[in-house]
């Protein structure tokens, strides 16, 4: 809102300065958003938190401003002489919805159309109301005065003479102000002619082209009422319109301030020379607004404040906003000013009390602990994770939870009734897909062909009574990694790099190492024969592989990409593994290679299972040395070669004991159908 | 004197005399076996041949020209080996010299990867609250009407949520994806009844439904909630200002205004002094301060004394009063993570946190 100073001045003789007038309002909530001044004038910008409407005004700036320092606030003057038959002859009122209207005021004025003197339309200038008519202008002044939106009628252009306050019925048509013809919905409040006909105007948002005012408009109803804020704010909402007044009214105006701006209205008309008064007020009250008292005890507004405050002091800023305080010095009643519906309990007063004080001024304290603060094992291992990712290499990405409901299969209860683009209309139901494929996309055609990257966050998945929100981590490598060095070749990624890290992470975070298979296939945007599911105590973690080269073409990314997903919710609870000690071996171990044959389909893990078992228990290690494929080769095998490391806690081996072990490994091994080579 | 020993004499000289001359001369290993074999020789060297001739000599003489003669062997022969090793170190030297690398050839370093920058001013943030006693907890990012609005006073129709353009689920329940992290504060209260005292952080991801340079769709934010009996206002301000020195240094002013949320009151609205400018509203080349538009204050968070209505809500939900909002009070204050960092490292579009791309990732070590 912007206020200019001058006009602020006639309420209150405020004579700091402006900076200084905009830092005391801010503090105390009134946020001055700027400084302007051109032509003489100084205008503030302010920012009105919505439950200050009664600030939305020149005159409730004023009474702030007057609390704050002490000054006297000056009411808006309101003398003008009535002449001519009562209103009440020639303007019927009627409220057939008191639901909708607590209160209707109207004065009748003879009016003779014209502009608006330059002063007048200087000030609304300074606000950003263009000038219409003196009549209009008149309006538009006085909202911004006081706060109290009203509407001029032109009295020959109403029927009967009569203003009838009810509910709109569904498919009603009114042509609004701003020319637009509107078909209404049920229950939007309107203003008709007599006999409920037909609609003039849309109660506390907008005027009708009906009843404007013209320039043969001779008489004038000025309407001020006092509109039930949901009533406002469900019809423009329904409209899709907000206007000046609707933005007021549906946050709830004063219910006193229709006469008062009535009067005010006709004291300006007379003294802009637009029209004179008729004797009247005609009024239609709705359902009685009682008015209402709030507790106070000035030791516990002290207490919530944190400093202490003598009653005296608080009645003081109390009543000076206008509050009516009555009762002891321990329990007090204050009567809540109309204009305040914002303020419903001791807490509110408090805010009163604290901001006018200065919440600078209140001691700073740190509260008194007994309490031992620290992160949940959850917490903590979130963190390792990211650390030990980070450590190795990869670079963590947050994507985003919203993806094209084209690029989820079936995700019932993940979709957004409102989303803000069709591209962003369904949640994210996993981390790699879209998600860390586009981030692939986006650096690939920024020219970067090398990444690792991972993401730890939630996805959605589809629960019975709302989604789940699961925890994951996933991973993505392509290109170089670790990045190409010029003593080296180049050797892009494969499966087994990220193998080799969610292993290097289970590790480190003393958990047991997942097994790679398990029995649902992998998921279809993944290279069939390049993928895997991974699988820890017995249950499926997630799945690890290439994209399959379609999905690659279809999200155009240029290189060959490795992925891993898991759910991560076990892993982030389970106790952290605490490491035993175990006596250092004394004795030496003895080395032995074997090279087995074996068929090309058969998985590596069974030979090495195969092995581990006969080898007993005085195997320390067996490690993969070489995998050979060759035309030296019968057609269809391979060679593994292993490495065995023996030894014993007790003593050295001797060559016969190891050989016998190697020879019982070897029986096996032929045992289960695989050949040694070079035995 | 015999002439024979006076000759032995005189050759022994000229031999020591030819030594000297030929031994620095000694360039490589041929020439060296050359020299050893022309003094030491066993059958054509000079040395034994002088040597043997001494049987000549008579007994008198022969003693002391045999010392004489054998301390020019050894001499020789401590010589060549000296000569040798040093021949030895050159060509080792030779090799190596040989072997020369380009140092200035970019180095193979081991992969360096990152944490995200929120990240890092989240994990910041959570140490601060730890260290002041604060537990961290997590809230779900669905929620239903009553744990983003209603418990938090903010009923149906209420303005205040038009300040908060809610996400909406498809389907019945009215699912929606949280608008702020001050939700999470309800579960906990719900979950933690006794004692009604509370003091944790929510850090977390939120929704609300806008783009632009300082709005992103998902953001995230740091929630706090501090309850007991007898937290007042004052604890608000020293917490706040403990953190925010805490994150920014000590040398930056903070500054409370009177604000509203729907769920606090009083509220509160904290500044900290413009870190760029230093809180004057101009840089050094008077142009005005564009990351505090020229004020001198950066807004950062809001927060407040918790509004009864809140504790009512939690009260009314558990069928008991547990959280009696006249004999507990509390205080709660909320942040993005997102202004945190961009006012830290000068980030002027939010949009860059979630747009991976690694340009922007990469220039903030972590």
């Amino acid at each position: 809102m912007r206020l200019p100073l001058s006009w602020l001045r006639e309420f209150v003789p405020v004579e700091v300065e402006p900076r200084r007038l905009a830092d005391d309002l801010t503090a105390a909530g009134l946020a001055v958003d700027g400084i302007e001044t051109a032509g003489g004038e100084t205008v503030l910008e302010l920012d009105i938190t919505t439950n200050r409407v009664d600030c939305m005004s020149v005159y409730g700036v004023a009474r702030e401003v007057a609390a704050l320092y002490g000054a006297a606030l000056r009411p808006p003057d309101t003398a003008a002489s009535a002449t001519g038959a009562p209103a009440a002859e020639s303007l019927h009122v009627k409220v057939e919805a008191p639901d909708l209207c607590g209160r209707f005021c109207a004065r009748l004025l003879d009016v003779k159309i014209g502009p608006s003197p330059a002063w007048l339309q200087g000030r609304l200038e300074l606000v950003g109301i263009r000038s219409i008519n003196n009549v209009v202008d008149l309006t538009n002044y006085v909202m911004i005065e006081l706060g109290q939106p009203s509407h001029a009628f032109d009295l020959s252009r109403v029927p009967g003479g009569a203003l009838v306050v009810r509910w709109s019925r569904e498919g009603e048509r009114l042509t609004t102000l701003d020319g637009n013809e509107r078909a209404l919905p049920a229950r939007v409040g309107v203003i008709a002619g007599r006999g409920g006909e037909p609609p003039l105007a849309l109660a506390g948002i907008m005027g009708g082209a009906s009843s404007e005012i013209s320039q043969t408009t001779r008489v004038v109803a000025f309407e001020a009422a006092w509109w039930e804020p949901l009533a406002v704010r469900r019809a423009a909402r329904a409209l899709g319109m907000r206007t000046e007044a609707s933005h007021r009214f549906e946050r709830g105006t004063d219910v006193a301030a229709g006469p008062l701006a009535l009067d005010r209205l006709a004291h300006l008309a007379a003294k802009i020379g637009a029209g004179s008064v008729r004797p009247g007020l005609v009024e239609r009250k709705g359902a009685e607004q009682p008015g209402r008292s709030v507790r106070l005890r000035p030791a516990r507004v002290s207490a919530l404040l944190g400093v202490e405050l003598p009653r005296s002091q608080q009645v003081k800023t109390l009543e000076a906003l206008g509050f009516l305080v009555s009762g002891s010095n321990t329990e007090a009643t204050a009567r809540v000013p109309s204009w305040r519906l914002d303020v419903a309990g001791e807490a509110d007063l408090a805010e009163e009390v604290g901001r006018h004080y200065g919440l600078q001024k209140i001691p700073s304290a740190l509260p008194p602990s007994g309490r031992v603060g620290g992160l949940r094992r959850s917490q903590h291992r979130e963190r390792r994770i990211r650390e030990i990712l980070a450590g190795v290499g990869l670079s963590e990405v947050i994507g985003s939870a919203f993806v094209s409901g084209s690029e989820v299969a079936a995700a019932p209860g993940l979709r957004l009734a409102n989303p803000l683009t069709s591209e962003q209309d369904t949640l994210r139901t996993s981390l790699v897909m879209p998600g860390l494929a586009r981030a692939l996309g986006t650096n690939q055609r920024l020219g970067r062909r090398d990444l690792a990257l991972f993401e730890l966050g939630r996805v959605f998945l589809p629960g019975s009574e709302r989604p789940l929100e699961e925890r994951r981590l996933g991973m993505l490598l392509s290109g170089q990694w670790p990045p190409r060095h010029w003593s080296a070749p180049s050797r892009p990624v494969d499966l087994f790099d990220i193998k080799g890290l969610v292993e290097l992470l289970f590790e480190r975070l003393g958990e047991r190492l997942p097994q790679w298979g398990g029995e649902a296939p992998p998921p279809g945007f993944l290279h069939p024969g390049r993928a895997a599911r991974l699988v820890s105590d017995g249950r499926e973690l997630g799945y690890a592989g290439v994209i399959h080269p379609d999905v690659r073409d279809r999200l155009e990314l240029k290189d060959e990409a490795v992925v891993l997903e898991i759910d991560i919710e076990r892993l982030l609870e389970s106790p952290p593994g605490i490491a035993r000690f175990h006596a250092l071996d004394r004795y030496p171990a003895v080395e032995r290679d074997l090279s087995i044959l074996c068929d090309e389909t058969t998985p590596a893990a069974e030979t090495l299972a195969c092995v581990r078992q006969a080898a007993g228990d005085r195997l320390r290690s067996v490690s993969l040395v070489d995998r050979y494929t060759g035309k030296q080769l019968p057609p269809g095998k391979l060679s593994l070669t292993l490495r065995l490391l023996f030894q014993d806690r007790e003593r050295t081996l001797t060559s016969d004991e190891v050989q016998a072990v190697v020879d019982g490994v070897i029986r096996e091994l032929r045992h289960a159908g695989l050949e040694i080579r070079g035995e | 004197m015999s002439e024979l020993v006076q000759r032995v004499r005189d050759t022994t000289r000229a031999l020591r005399a030819e030594f000297e001359t030929l031994a620095p001369l000694i360039s490589d290993s041929a020439a060296l076996q050359a020299l050893r074999d022309r003094f030491l020789g066993r059958k054509s060297g000079a040395l034994s041949g002088l040597l043997k001739s001494l049987g000549q000599v008579a007994e008198a003489e022969r003693r002391e020209l045999g010392q004489e003669l054998n301390a020019l062997k050894a001499e020789i022969e401590v010589r060549l080996a000296e000569a040798e090793l040093g021949l030895e170190r050159r060509l080792r030297q030779d090799a190596l010299a040989r072997e020369r690398l380009d140092a200035t050839l970019p180095g193979r370093r081991p992969c360096v990867g990152r944490r995200h920058p929120l990240t890092v001013v989240r994990q910041e943030l959570e140490d601060i609250f730890v260290a002041m006693g604060y537990e961290v907890y997590d809230g779900p990012e669905i929620e239903d009407d009553y744990y983003n609005f209603e418990a938090l006073n903010m009923p149906a129709d209420h303005p205040a949520r038009d300040m908060q353009d809610t996400f909406y689920l498809e389907g019945p329940g009215g699912l929606l994806l949280r608008t702020h992290t001050s939700s999470a504060q309800i579960h906990y209260m719900l979950e933690n009844e006794h004692p009604p005292e509370v003091r944790i952080i929510c850090p977390g991801k939120v929704y609300r439904r806008d783009s632009d340079v300082t709005h992103a769709p998902m953001f995230q934010q740091v929630e706090g909630l501090v309850v007991g009996k007898g937290i007042h206002l004052g604890h608000l301000k020293g917490t706040i200002e403990a953190f925010l020195h805490s994150l920014f240094g000590e040398a930056y002013p903070v500054r409370f205004r009177a604000s509203y949320f729907p769920y606090t009151e009083p509220s509160v609205e904290a500044d900290l002094g413009c870190i760029v400018c230093g809180g004057s509203g101009r840089l050094e080349d008077a142009s005005a301060c564009r990351i505090c538009k020229a004020t001198g204050w950066l807004e950062i968070l809001g927060s407040g004394m918790v509004h009864p209505a809140v504790f009512e809500a939690v009260n009314a939900r558990l069928g008991r009063v547990v959280y009696d909002p006249e004999t507990v009070t509390g205080f709660a204050f909320g942040l993005g993570i997102e202004r945190v960092a961009m006012v830290r490292h000068g980030i002027d579009d939010i949009r860059l946190f979630y747009e991976n791309d690694m340009r922007f990732l990469e220039q903030f070590a972590s």
